[in-house]
C-alpha cells in the first residue's frame, strides 16, 4: 500500500510538471491544468486497466507491461506496420504504374490513420480473446 | 493452477501482485488462453509453493 501511495504521489508531481511544461509553451493556464488533469487521470486508470503493472520502486518508469500485454502490444504494432507498408506499396504501384502521378499526401495521411486504427483494433481483439 | 491458488486462499489480484503481472494475465493463464514463459511459470510455481509440474503440464494427445 505504501508502494501505491508512492506511485500516486509521484504521478501527481509528474502530471503537475507536465501541465507546467504546457504552460511554458504558451498555453493558457486552464489548458495546462486540463492537460495535467488528463495525465493524472491516465495514471489513476493505468493500474486498473489490465494493461500495466505498477513497479513503484522504478520511479518515473513505474508503469510496465507484463509479458502477456507486451506480447499483445508487439503483435498489434507488427500488424499495423504490415498493413501500413502494404498500403504504401500498393499506392506506389497504383500511382506509379496505372495512374502515373505523385502519391497524394492526403493518401499517405489516411494510410497512417489506417495504421493507427489497425493497431488499436488488433490490440482490442487480442485482449478480448485472451 | 486455479485449484492450487484457491487452496492457498489467494486471490487473483494477490498472486498477480506477488509475481508482478496484471490480474488479467492470471485470468488468461487459468483459462488456458495464455501460455506463460518458462520464467513466469517458475515464478508462479514458486509463489504457489509447488513444484512446476504440479502447476503446469503438457497435454498429451490421445492419438497414435
Amino acid at each position: 500500500m505504501i508502494g501505491m501511495s508512492r506511485y500516486y504521489l509521484s504521478r501527481a508531481v509528474l502530471s503537475a510538471v507536465f501541465g507546467f511544461l504546457f504552460a511554458l509553451t504558451g498555453s493558457t493556464w486552464w489548458v495546462a491544468a486540463l492537460i495535467g488533469a488528463i495525465a493524472f487521470a491516465f495514471f489513476l486508470w493505468a493500474p486498473h486497466s489490465g494493461r500495466y503493472v505498477v513497479h513503484p520502486e522504478l520511479g518515473v518508469t513505474a508503469l510496465r507491461r507484463d509479458e502477456r500485454t507486451q506480447g499483445i502490444n508487439d503483435r498489434s504494432a507488427r500488424n499495423a506496420f504490415i498493413v501500413t507498408m502494404l498500403a504504401v506499396a500498393g499506392a506506389a504501384l497504383y500511382f506509379g504504374r496505372f495512374t502515373p502521378a505523385v502519391v497524394p499526401v492526403a493518401f499517405l495521411n489516411y494510410t497512417l490513420i489506417l495504421g493507427v486504427l489497425i493497431y488499436y483494433l488488433s490490440s482490442f481483439l487480442q485482449r478480448r480473446s485472451s | 493452477m486455479k485449484e492450487i491458488r484457491l487452496q492457498k486462499g489467494l486471490k487473483q489480484e494477490s498472486l498477480a501482485g506477488v509475481i508482478g503481472v496484471t490480474r488479467q494475465t492470471i485470468i488468461a493463464i487459468e483459462k488456458g488462453k495464455f501460455v506463460p514463459s518458462v520464467k513466469l511459470a517458475l515464478e508462479l510455481a514458486k509463489a504457489l509453493d509447488q513444484p512446476l509440474e504440479e502447476v503446469f503440464w503438457l497435454e498429451v494427445s490421445q492419438e497414435g
